[in-house]
Formats: structure tokens, C-alpha cells, sequence
């Protein structure tokens, strides 16, 4: 079964991505609400679009690399029974969870993540503001278990990639709630909305791909509230929309904090692995840090959503 | 998917979103009316540091505004906003006002349009403490 392939499912849904941003666009043209564009911003995620296609095509091979050494490394075939593929997809969307969740608390992971969150509008072409440095990461070690456990390894990409087609639809403000029992299970552009927000409330939360229930298992969940608009985009926004630079600013800031004279080894290292906002001397704030500061302001939120 | 068709269809989308949002009046940059607006952008980025003074440029694409911390630019992204703390910035005057240089690669230069003299002004109020 070492020749089995599937359909890359992410190239194949170009033309309905380009076809769905095309009719959010006339709606809210046409409506007057359920979001904004701005040329921009727009032609900025399309283009970290296109290069993380691209990024995928060039490096692409060293994970495939690594997960085909794994796969001759282990005992274990599950087959390609479409009961298999479901478990698969469960199983995978459980491994992205805990990728997207490292890509908020480590920050070695955020340089790669950090420009998905970079748009301060949430429409589908957010969706696409994927990133191009994720192979760097090495956040494939994190679907390993899968490999070893017998899902072979073009069966884990075909799942990968149906996730990422499931994201798409949910980055807009043109759908409110879904129906209760469907927000209950699914993540819904409520529910994602929620996570792109850089209110103190909705930091670091809502990491679900396609079942919200992970959220609502570890205790991350974080419901969109009426009373608090959500504010797109990340705790200090870009002043740039050169894609290179959207692509690159938190590696460069990396670069910056770890070679800097007059600090210990420690911390260069937590430079790269603490949680996005760490410094040696205090003088940024985590996301913790922010919340407690909002709670210092505003103590009547302690204890409601996203401060407990 | 064959690669040519692939790439024929990113190019083209590209393209055709950004002229049709082009068209439909989504390129309008932001602009910053009164104190208030700048106030509230210069909050989103810096909750700590509150503002003492507001310089609001007649082009409306940016201010400048005092703080504890030193003096700080709330600049138009598109139909948003960013701000920063100007320490270590370079000024250089152009023919339409002020380019700005940051110590920051993920905010490197800012281009605003100022008069003859908001250009001298703003000059002197960052000058006198970058």
C-alpha cells in the first residue's frame, strides 16, 4: 500500500475559494454588512496564499520525507476503509488542535502562525493569510503518532487538507450563528471569530479545525459574547503590508531577542519557546499579562468567559 | 492539478479581487477625523500608555501624540490603523511631507503627507526627542 495516493484536495478547491471570496464580496457590497474588505489587506492574504502553495511545493518533501521513514518504521496498517479515513480525519483534527494551540503558546511556533492573525478585517481571503515557514517548525513530529499507530501517511495528508477546506468557510462576519446543535459540535465562524480576536477576553483561545469539542475537552473554549464585538488582528498590528515581511517579522524578532548581548543562555532559549510576548526583563506583556491587567481595570469580568 | 493551471487561476483571482474591490470603493485608506480617533487607535495598540497631547495632520493619515514614554504615531493601514513609539526614528523630509523610518521590520517606514508646516513641526517634536 506504499503507492496509495489521494487527490491533493487543497489545490483542487482553488477555484471555489476564488469563487466564495468573489460572492462574500458582492454580498457585503450588495447588503451593506457581514464584513469589510480593504484592497490591501486583500491582495496581502491572497498573496500569503499563493506562497504558502508554493512553500508546500518546494518543501513539501521533507515531511513526506519524514513520515515515509516512519511509515517503513512501523508494524501497524490500518487500511483505507472509509471507517478508517473518519477516524482519521477525528484523529487529525485532535493533532490540530494541539499544533494551532503550540502556535499560541511557543513562539517559535507563532513566527510561523503569527501572520494568519496579522489582518485586522476577518473575511475569506483571512482564511487564505496562511503561512510560508511552517516546515521549520517541525510541528510534523506532532502527527507521528498517527503514522506510527497505521494511517498511512498520504491517507494523514488527504485529511490535513479537508480540515484546511473545512477552515475556509468559517473566517467570515457574513454568518452569525449556526444552528445550536452544530455550534455545539462544530467550530463555526462564531466560534473562529472568537479566536481572531485581540481583545484581552479572547486571547488564546478556540483552537478547534473542525470540532470545537477539543476546546470544550481542555478547557479553551470561549463563546462569542453580544456584548463585546470581536477586534481583529494581533496585540500590536503590522505597519506593513509587504508579504515578506508579514511572512518574516517574528523570525526577525527572534533573531533580534536571542542575539542581544547581556543575557543569559536561558534566556535565548526562551526567547524561542516561552509563550508569544515573553522577555527576560518583564517589559512586554504575555497573554496572561494582558488579562490580568484588563482584570485590574475591569474586575466585575473576573470569572466570566475567557477569565476564568 | 497540472501547475499552469494552478498558477493561472492564483494570478488571475489575485487580480480580479483586487481590481473589483478597487471598483467597489474598498481601497479608501483611513482617516482620522478628531483627537478622539487617535486617541482610541493609539489605545488599541498602547492601553498603558495614555496620551497627553494630540498632533492631528490636515491630510488626516496620521497624528502624533505625547505620552509618558515619549512621542508616538498613529498611522492609516489601509481602512485600519497601527501605531508606535518613535524613539530611534529617522525623519526625512520629501516634497508631500514626511518620511519616517522605525528601527521595526514589521513597521519600517511611514510616508505621511503634511503642509510646509506641519512638516517642520512634526520635525521638531520628534526631533527634540529621537
Amino acid at each position: 500500500m506504499s503507492d496509495l495516493t489521494y487527490p491533493d484536495v487543497v489545490q483542487l478547491a482553488v477555484p471555489f475559494f476564488i469563487a466564495a471570496i468573489l460572492a462574500e464580496l458582492l454580498w457585503i457590497h450588495t447588503q451593506k454588512r457581514g464584513g469589510r474588505y480593504e484592497t490591501r489587506d486583500a491582495v496581502t492574504s491572497l498573496i500569503m496564499g499563493a506562497g504558502n502553495v508554493a512553500s508546500g511545493i518546494a518543501l513539501g518533501f521533507i515531511a513526506w520525507g519524514f513520515f515515509t521513514f516512519l511509515w517503513e518504521l512501523t508494524p501497524f496498517d490500518l487500511g483505507t476503509s472509509a471507517l478508517v479515513v473518519l477516524l482519521c480525519f477525528v484523529l487529525d483534527d485532535l493533532r490540530y488542535y494541539w499544533v494551532h494551540r503550540f502556535g499560541h503558546r511557543v513562539r517559535w511556533v507563532w513566527a510561523s502562525h503569527v501572520n494568519h492573525h496579522s489582518s485586522q478585517h476577518y473575511n475569506l481571503t483571512t482564511a487564505l493569510r496562511q503561512t510560508w515557514t511552517y516546515t521549520f517548525t517541525f510541528m510534523m513530529v506532532v502527527r507521528a503518532p498517527l503514522i506510527l499507530i497505521g494511517f498511512h501517511p498520504a491517507m494523514v495528508l488527504f485529511c490535513g487538507g479537508l480540515n484546511l477546506i473545512y477552515q475556509f468557510w468559517i473566517h467570515t462576519e457574513a454568518i452569525g450563528k449556526m444552528p445550536r446543535w452544530f455550534e455545539a459540535i462544530m467550530n463555526t465562524p462564531s466560534h473562529h471569530r472568537v479566536h481572531h480576536g485581540r481583545n484581552p477576553r479572547y486571547l488564546d483561545c478556540n483552537y478547534a479545525g473542525v470540532f470545537i469539542i477539543w476546546d470544550k475537552m481542555f478547557g479553551t473554549f470561549v463563546p462569542e459574547q453580544d456584548g463585546e464585538k470581536v477586534d481583529y488582528g494581533l496585540v500590536h498590528n503590522l505597519g506593513t503590508f509587504n508579504p515578506i515581511r508579514v511572512a518574516f517579522h517574528e523570525w526577525v524578532g527572534i533573531w533580534k531577542d536571542v542575539t542581544q548581548s547581556g543575557i543569559t543562555w536561558h534566556d535565548r532559549w526562551m526567547y524561542c519557546v516561552a509563550p508569544p510576548g515573553w522577555s527576560h526583563d518583564g517589559s512586554r506583556d504575555t497573554s496572561e499579562a494582558i488579562k490580568a491587567k484588563h482584570l485590574a481595570k475591569h474586575p466585575q469580568d473576573g470569572g466570566t468567559a475567557g477569565f476564568s | 492539478m497540472p501547475l499552469s493551471i494552478l498558477v493561472t487561476l492564483v494570478v488571475l483571482g489575485i487580480a480580479g479581487i483586487a481590481v473589483l474591490t478597487k471598483w467597489l470603493g474598498m481601497s479608501s485608506p483611513k482617516r482620522f477625523q478628531t483627537e478622539q480617533d487617535v486617541i482610541a487607535a493609539w489605545a488599541r495598540e498602547f492601553p498603558e500608555t495614555p496620551v497627553s497631547d494630540v498632533t492631528l495632520c490636515q491630510s488626516g493619515n496620521g497624528a502624533l501624540v505625547t505620552t509618558a514614554l515619549g512621542p508616538g504615531l498613529v498611522w492609516a493601514m489601509g481602512a485600519d490603523s497601527t501605531a508606535r513609539l518613535l524613539s530611534k526614528a529617522n525623519l526625512t523630509a520629501t516634497d508631500t511631507g514626511l518620511r519616517i523610518d522605525l528601527p521595526d521590520y514589521s513597521a519600517p517606514h511611514v510616508t505621511l503627507t503634511l503642509t510646509k508646516a506641519e512638516t517642520a513641526q512634526w520635525s521638531a517634536l520628534i526631533g527634540a526627542s529621537a
